[in-house]
């Protein structure tokens, strides 16, 4: 197994500016509300393992519950199944609208966040001396990543496919099984991650690579901020697995892990934003010193946090076995 | 396959748990006059002292031993078993190494491998993936760190007696480097080198700096040492895109620290704001799985009868050429002095 760190830092405001986040989030809680009065569907079981969801308080007014034996956060309230993938294309869409936080920080957002990725995927493959894979992509479009995928000219093709068809089983059927898929940040976003997870791994060829991105409320900011994470919104993160619960969640449905990272840049930043927007959230006093402090103490936080996988933001390489 | 180990120490009790796990090894013999059986639980898998190699009944031999008899035992085993697995140095000098060429020339259809597992380690064989079309591009130079404390029993020490090991630290660990450098870069060509022995006066080296270059003029540097006190492994290429550096190394003291491969991009300035200061990942390993890949490569080898990937004999002739250069250059230097 391999772990990975990564020592760029690029500021919260050039990749997810939390005040670029506040209008995104009232469209989100609406579409929900809208989505949810077409019908509605209450989950009350961890999907990783079936336990009974221990209520944890609303984001939103959409409540939450916490998987007992992984922490992982499920959104409880949940629409029914046949409105979630117009919920997603709809919020999708706003995200990437003119009046939406990412198009105003596209150019940085391609550089510092999907770049890496790119990087990420290329390296990967190159270390296991896979050559001209064909790869899936899994996304709700519009997709950002997308063309820089097609762009790079490393793979032999790039087949973009809508998460939730894929979910439901519903997308075209594949040719040919795929070296590699990409999920950046899709099993948060789902209804049923387990039912994405197994339509992915059928789709991939035996040895197969799954990438995979998620924020996971192990991590620092998640930790420490809990339901006050405005990163939290549903339904973008209708499942916020914890990294433990996302390991056990991906082996049992037939992957084996060969990275499992928290290559995370931005934890204290987040947590420093989000006092700046309501300094009566309450912390700590060791976290206030620690946001306090000196940035050579921050950075080398941060890098520890990346180091020992309590990073909120993860990544991981499994194989399909 | 039936196999026998010549030697129980450090390299012998690997290979012995490495070969009792393969598939393909039937039964593993150790032999080793000196080790005390009282304090070995190899039970009927220890040969007795006395008794004479069942070379009849033996399809491979690796030889663990120190270097004063590693020649003398690999010449012996090919004429009886025909496969060989020996451990670095393949001899203490060039000399002795030739004798074990000439024997390998003399059985037809040997197998003859030796052991440089450090090539096989993840980081460095991550970088090797990463370098040319692997996204990094042309290499443009090489250095390599590789060093030790010595300890407080350093003189004592079997290797560091010459008539024992016939060499100090560069033969004893740096030969692991000089190897990887030519895995990456192919046969190297020696340019100078510097030899001290300055703090634990051994009469064998206990620093070599050691300058050489390959075929395509890429440069390369090594620093073996036994006074580095913090034990260090580390391994740096320089490429047209970017960097590499493998650092820290899974062994069985863990005193080496973590093993990890950073990857740094290059980047100038009118392509990101970090110039001098590039994004790095850096990738942890967790395990070294290579004592079990150069045995699997070698009982591969020997089932297909086939040459080996690699440890071969040229491989070996290409390293122990450049450390008797080395060794010649000291002399060199020492005469200039006298008669200067």
């Amino acid at each position: 197994m391999r772990s990975i760190q990564t020592t760029i830092a690029y500021p919260l405001s050039s990749v997810k500016p939390l005040e670029g986040l506040l209008g995104y989030r009232t469209f989100c809680f609406e579409a929900l509300q809208r989505a949810r009065a077409k019908g509605k569907n209450q989950r009350t079981q961890s999907p990783i393992n079936g336990a009974p969801l221990v209520p944890i308080g609303s984001v939103g007014g959409f409540h939450y519950g916490r998987c007992p034996k992984t922490g992982g956060l499920f959104l409880m309230d949940l629409p029914s199944p046949e409105s979630w993938p117009g919920l997603l294309a709809e919020t999708t869409r706003y995200r990437h609208a003119p009046k939406g936080f990412h198009a105003a920080v596209s150019g940085s957002r391609t550089e510092n966040v999907y770049a890496p990725k790119l990087d990420w995927i290329q390296t990967t493959l190159r270390l296991q001396e896979i050559r001209q894979p064909n790869i899936l992509e899994v996304t709700t479009p519009p997709s950002d990543f997308s063309s820089l995928l097609n762009q790079s000219g490393f793979f032999r093709s790039v087949t973009t496919v809508n998460e939730m068809d894929l979910c439901r089983q519903t997308g075209p059927a594949a040719a040919d099984p795929f070296h590699a898929a990409v999920l950046l940040e899709s099993l948060d976003r789902v209804d049923d991650p387990g039912a994405l997870l197994a339509a992915v791994r059928n789709r991939l060829e035996p040895d197969g690579l799954l990438f995979l991105t998620a924020l996971v409320s192990s991590g620092f900011d998640l930790c420490v901020l809990g339901l006050n994470n405005l990163y939290l919104c549903p339904p973008d993160r209708a499942n916020c697995f914890s990294l433990q619960g996302l390991e056990t969640f991906l082996k049992e449905a037939g992957f084996k892990l060969i990275e499992v990272s928290t290559p995370g840049v931005l934890d204290l930043e987040i947590v420093q934003a989000h006092m700046r927007h309501d300094p009566e959230i309450r912390l700590s006093d060791f976290e206030h010193r620690l946001l306090s402090s000196d940035e050579e103490t921050r950075r080398a936080f941060q890098s520890f946090l990346q180091e020992r996988g309590l990073s909120s933001f993860a990544r991981i390489v499994g194989r399909k076995i | 396959m039936k196999c026998i180990i010549f030697g129980y120490g450090y390299m012998g009790k690997i290979r012995y748990q490495v070969l009792r796990q393969h598939p393909q090894v039937e039964s593993v013999k150790v032999w080793d006059p000196y080790l005390d059986r009282s304090k070995t639980n190899l039970g009927k898998d220890l040969l007795p002292a006395d008794a004479p190699i069942p070379w009849s009944t033996i399809d491979a031999a690796f030889i663990c031993t120190p270097n004063n008899v590693t020649s003398d035992l690999c010449v012996q085993a090919l004429k009886n078993c025909r496969r060989v697995f020996c451990e670095k140095p393949p001899g203490r000098n060039f000399e002795e190494f030739c004798r074990i060429e000439e024997a390998a020339h003399a059985v037809p259809d040997h197998l003859l491998m030796f052991g440089f597992n450090h090539r096989l380690h993840p980081s460095v064989q991550a970088a090797r993936t990463l370098i040319g079309e692997g996204g990094l591009g042309k290499v443009l130079y090489m250095k390599g760190t590789y060093g030790k404390s010595g300890g407080a029993r350093y003189r004592e020490s079997w290797r560091n007696q010459k008539e024992i090991s016939g060499g100090g630290i560069l033969l004893d660990q740096g030969i692991h480097m000089l190897d990887i450098f030519q895995t990456f870069l192919g046969p190297l060509t020696f340019v100078d080198a510097v030899l001290t022995d300055s703090f634990w006066r051994c009469g064998v080296e206990d620093n070599a700096f050691v300058l050489l270059r390959s075929r395509d003029d890429v440069p390369a540097f090594l620093h073996s040492s036994a006074t580095l006190w913090k034990h260090t492994f580390r391994f740096e290429i320089g490429c047209e895109k970017g960097y590499l550096v493998a650092s820290g190394f899974l062994s069985q003291s863990g005193s080496y620290g973590r093993e990890m491969l950073v990857i740094g991009k290059r980047q100038f300035e009118d392509e990101a704001l970090a110039l001098g200061n590039p994004r790095e990942e850096i990738i942890h390993f967790d395990r070294d799985d290579s004592w079990e890949k150069e045995v699997s490569e070698f009982l591969a080898a020997a089932v297909e009868t086939r040459t080996p990937a690699h440890g071969t004999l040229a491989e070996a002739r290409h390293v122990m050429e450049l450390i008797q250069n080395v060794y010649q250059r000291r002399g060199q230097r020492k005469a200039t002095k006298v008669t200067s």
